[in-house]
């Protein structure tokens, strides 16, 4: 179709924009280098069903907000389409002639899938430049306290606008064309869109050497400006349309949402322990900031952000990638990066935020793991800089010298079973499972009550258990967390070995955190234990028939999803089970909004137990209050820091005569 | 500028603490022990100097058998330069006098240009060793320091009086003093600084037991009973009663 001077023009543009990519996408690749812990490439390369998975099935962005997922949907397949048109295109283009099967069935389908998708991404990227520059969605903003880099702030704006200028016109040239050549050729129902416009041309009678000139000019923007568009994608978030897949395709495996590699704490030669700077974050993590597109889904359930804290997950990389853009010559030559990272990416206060709740991680259509780059920097700051909440300081003194965080007596660590019939192991010698209590189920009122409600069920059930008592000791869940690998590492080390001594194998807990460290950090350790939640396990006691409480709960009660069994263990079943066995004929479930893998977390995980952040509203009210909105006057937990918070929340709020708080074990145990 | 910190350590305010059968003292295999807290704030105080200065060397300085090893190396951790580990049995308790005569030879070839120890132990609370140890060396001595000042080979110590008065006082060196709780805000042990504990050194020296002059009857947990007496009879027969009662056998009156 092209002139022959077009021809070498096109060719010669097709050079540049190859030889600047090569540079720009060079670039990125060196950024990403400079991580620490490298990416499997070789590995990664053989992963990529999972990357063509998840681009082509769009499954990601249906988690959460699915409406805008569907319009994203059909632009990412239109897109797709079109990376085939454009060479069918170019082709159309360079080959004097050439025309893609005309008169042939699979012409026809393909120019009519064209003609349709043309049109859906064209009204899909016109409805998000709506949504972004006039109608101004509160989701694509990050509010202010959260720390945001200048040039992130405005080159958020301007990407955007590139961004979605390219593909309306791209799509739209293109279309254009079509339109133009279906008018110089006659009618093509096979594109029925193209035909309609079309017929605007043909009605103003325009003649054929400007409909000529037109389909011209329409491949020239349309593919002239991918060429020109190419070198740029480095530099722009739409670069997540293949960073996104890649990141899948690098994806770490990890045992549990939180659960970190071990560190070597002996290792002489380790100079840095944690990120205190961009090069300590390892490849897949820079990798993040390259395939986050700005979406803002992280933040829609973040206990921290939703409450007004300084925390945006999506802020983390967000930051990272205009530091990348900002700096991309001197870093990816090699240079240090500038600043720590509390000074640009995650303000100290923003890192103390984070409830490790896991919600970031578990909505990300790209895959990206903010909540990791937290705990990173939390390290730093603990293990390196000593820098962090008076209030940890104290538990992590607690923790050690009394092996539980709320320094109490660790003589006193079995008390809650007095006048009870529990076995303890040093007189049992052994048993098929070790009943975990935890430091809340020992000290904790509350916590002790549903330990009983645990012990009691256990007996009835005849299970062959015994607790460890006084020789438990604290798993250092919150002492890991908050970024104390010593302190962790020492606690991890002293349990493993009474589990050693014991010959245990099998552990149920009802707490969630002393589950996941045992499970997944303690694992990471060496030691590989079977351990069990206590709704999976009462859940299975009930189907096996070995207890069968009364189904006598006649209210109606609504059931709050602990984060460390629902989006850290993938256990949203089993405590709904165990609440519905006791459940009478006038008592229904009713979830809360947010549930189940949205479910929105009580405030106290990632030692945000033990300190407080003085800023916004407090994360176990706003969620108390959705309990409240439900009508339920019960809300049931199934973890112990999850029931402190919202035992806390009920005297806050008032409802301290209305409403009650109680573990699932607690209304088993009570109708046995 | 050469500063010797005295750490001890006590057990836990949390702490069990079983008492041997024959009432000598404590059974120290079920106590958990810990650095004593003014000396913590001592210690700090030490290593803001030393930060300050620019130079100098903290040296943390303790009493006590094998077990002690574990504060050592906590002050290592943090930051003193090195230790000196007094190896005695200190079971049954020594008195302030002799205590401080140990810490004395320990420290009289050493030179420091000060001494911090903590206000008081937790575990005993005499108060008074690092008072005497200032005495015994020819220091100028100051208790209760809420705040200090070095300079001009002086450190002038902010004293806290009774009722919320203070008073500010200049030493010249070398000087003892003894620090409250809360003047500063103690650090966390970096990993770094764990790490290099390990490789500092710890002297450890043995000095024969010393001839007690004080001794320790026995260990025990006061007896609490409760008695309840009815008082009858008219208003006045009963305020005389309380009134009898309260002046001799509660001896309140």
């Amino acid at each position: 179709m092209l002139l022959p001077l077009e021809r070498i023009i096109f060719i010669l543009a097709v050079l540049v924009s190859l030889g600047l990519s090569w540079v720009t996408f060079g670039q990125m690749f060196k950024v990403i280098g400079r991580g620490s812990d490298p990416i499997d490439w070789k590995k990664s390369i053989k992963n990529w069903p999972r990357g063509l998975g998840v681009f082509l099935s769009q499954k990601t962005l249906f988690k959460t907000r699915p409406g805008i997922g569907a319009i994203h949907a059909g632009v990412a397949w239109g897109f797709t389409l079109y990376m085939a048109v454009n060479v069918v295109d170019v082709l159309y283009g360079m080959i004097p002639g050439f025309h893609f099967l005309p008169n042939h069935i699979t012409g026809d389908i393909y120019r009519f899938f064209v003609d349709i998708f043309s049109v859906i991404v064209l009204v899909g990227v016109k409805y998000f430049i709506f949504r972004r520059f006039i109608y101004n969605d509160k989701q694509l903003t990050i509010n202010e306290p959260v720390l945001l880099s200048e040039s992130a702030r405005k080159g958020m704006r301007r990407d955007s606008f590139i961004v979605g200028m390219f593909i309306l016109c791209h799509v739209g040239f293109r279309f254009i064309g079509a339109s133009f050549e279906v008018a110089l050729h006659g009618q093509d129902w096979s594109q029925p869109a193209a035909t309609l416009l079309s017929y605007v041309w043909t009605w103003f009678g325009i003649a054929e050497g400007s409909l000529t000139l037109g389909e011209h000019i329409s491949w020239w923007m349309a593919l002239g400006l991918i060429l020109a568009f190419l070198p740029y994608f480095p530099y722009s978030k739409h670069a997540h349309l293949f960073m996104g897949p890649l990141n899948y395709m690098a994806e770490v495996e990890r045992r549990s949402m939180s659960t970190l590699e071990i560190m070597d704490l002996e290792d002489e030669d380790a100079a840095q322990f944690g990120a205190a700077k961009l090069e300590h974050l390892p490849q897949k993590e820079l990798l993040d900031g390259y395939a986050c597109i700005m979406c803002n889904r992280c933040q829609d359930g973040c206990p921290a952000y939703q409450t007004g804290k300084e925390l945006s997950p999506s802020a983390i990389e967000i930051n990272k990638r205009y530091y990348f853009n900002e700096h991309l010559k001197e870093f990816s030559n090699g240079a240090e990066s500038l600043d720590s990272l509390s000074k640009w990416m995650l303000s100290e206060e923003a890192a103390w935020s984070c409830t490790t709740c896991g919600f970031c991680i578990e909505v990300c259509p790209v895959g990206n793991e903010p909540m990791i780059d937290i705990l990173r920097v939390r390290q730093d700051l603990v293990l390196m800089e000593s820098n962090f909440p008076r209030d940890a300081m104290d538990v992590f003194d607690k923790i050690e010298n009394y092996g539980n965080p709320w320094g109490m007596s660790p003589q006193e660590r079995e008390k809650w079973t007095e006048g009870l019939d529990v076995p303890v192991m040093r007189e049992k010698g052994s048993a098929e499972y070790l009943y975990w209590a935890g430091c809340s189920g020992a000290y904790d009122d509350r916590g002790k009550d549903i330990s009983r409600a645990v012990a009691k069920i256990l007996k009835k059930a005849d299970v062959d258990y015994a607790i460890l008592g006084n020789e438990e000791t604290c798993t250092g869940d919150s002492a890991r967390r908050i970024g104390n690998e010593y302190l962790f590492q020492m606690q991890a080390m002293q349990n493993m070995e009474t589990f050693e001594k014991y010959g245990i194998k099998k552990i149920v807990t009802q707490c969630p955190h002393c589950l996941t460290t045992l499970k997944n950090d303690y694992g990471e350790m060496g030691a590989e234990l079977e351990v069990v939640h206590h709704s999976e396990f009462i859940a299975d006691l009930i189907k096996e028939g070995k207890i069968s409480p009364d189904q006598s709960l006649e209210e109606d009660v609504t059931f709050h999803d602990a984060c460390y069994v629902g989006r850290h263990q993938g256990e949203y079943d089993a405590p709904r089970d165990v609440l519905q066995s006791v459940m009478g004929t006038n008592g229904n479930i009713i979830e809360m909004p947010r549930n189940k893998a949205q479910s929105f977390c009580c405030g106290a995980g990632g030692g945000n137990m033990w300190y407080d952040i003085d800023r916004g509203k407090r994360i176990n009210v706003e969620r108390f209050e959705e309990a409240i909105d439900t009508g339920a006057k019960k809300v049931a937990t199934s973890c112990n820091f999850c029931m402190i918070m919202m035992e806390d929340a009920r005297k806050v709020t008032g409802q301290d005569e209305t409403m009650t708080v109680v573990d699932i074990a607690e209304l088993v145990a009570d109708r046995l | 500028m050469k500063i010797a910190v005295l750490v001890k350590q006590v057990p836990g305010a949390e702490s069990p603490l079983p008492i041997q059968p024959d009432q000598s003292w404590v059974d120290e295999g079920a106590v958990a022990y810990m650095m004593n807290e003014s000396d913590n704030y001592a210690l700090e105080e030490a290593l803001k100097i030393r930060e300050v200065n620019g130079e100098g060397e903290v040296v943390a300085v303790s009493l006590g058998p094998d077990r002690i090893q574990k504060v050592i190396r906590e002050a290592l951790a943090k930051g003193a330069d090195r230790a000196i580990h007094i190896q005695m049995e200190t079971a049954g308790a020594i008195d302030p006098l002799s205590t401080a005569g140990l810490f004395a030879d320990a420290l009289r070839e050493e030179n420091f240009d000060l001494i911090f120890t903590g206000l008081q132990s937790d575990d005993l609370g005499m108060g008074q060793t690092g008072i005497i140890i200032g005495e015994i060396l020819g220091m100028s001595t100051a208790s209760l320091a809420m705040a200090t000042e070095v300079g001009d080979g002086k450190i002038k110590v902010k004293r806290e009086l009774e009722a919320g008065w203070f008073q500010w006082v200049s030493l010249s060196l070398p000087a003892s003093v003894s620090i409250q709780s809360g003047l500063n805000t103690p650090r966390y042990p970096s990993l770094k600084g764990i790490m290099g504990a390990k490789k500092k050194e710890i002297k450890v020296v043995t000095p024969s037991s010393p001839d007690p002059t004080q001794s320790l009857e026995k260990v025990y947990v006061p007896q609490s009973d409760k008695q309840t007496v009815m008082i009858e009879g008219s208003a006045d027969q009963i305020v005389g009663k309380l009134v009898e009662t309260f002046r001799n056998n509660i001896k309140v009156l």
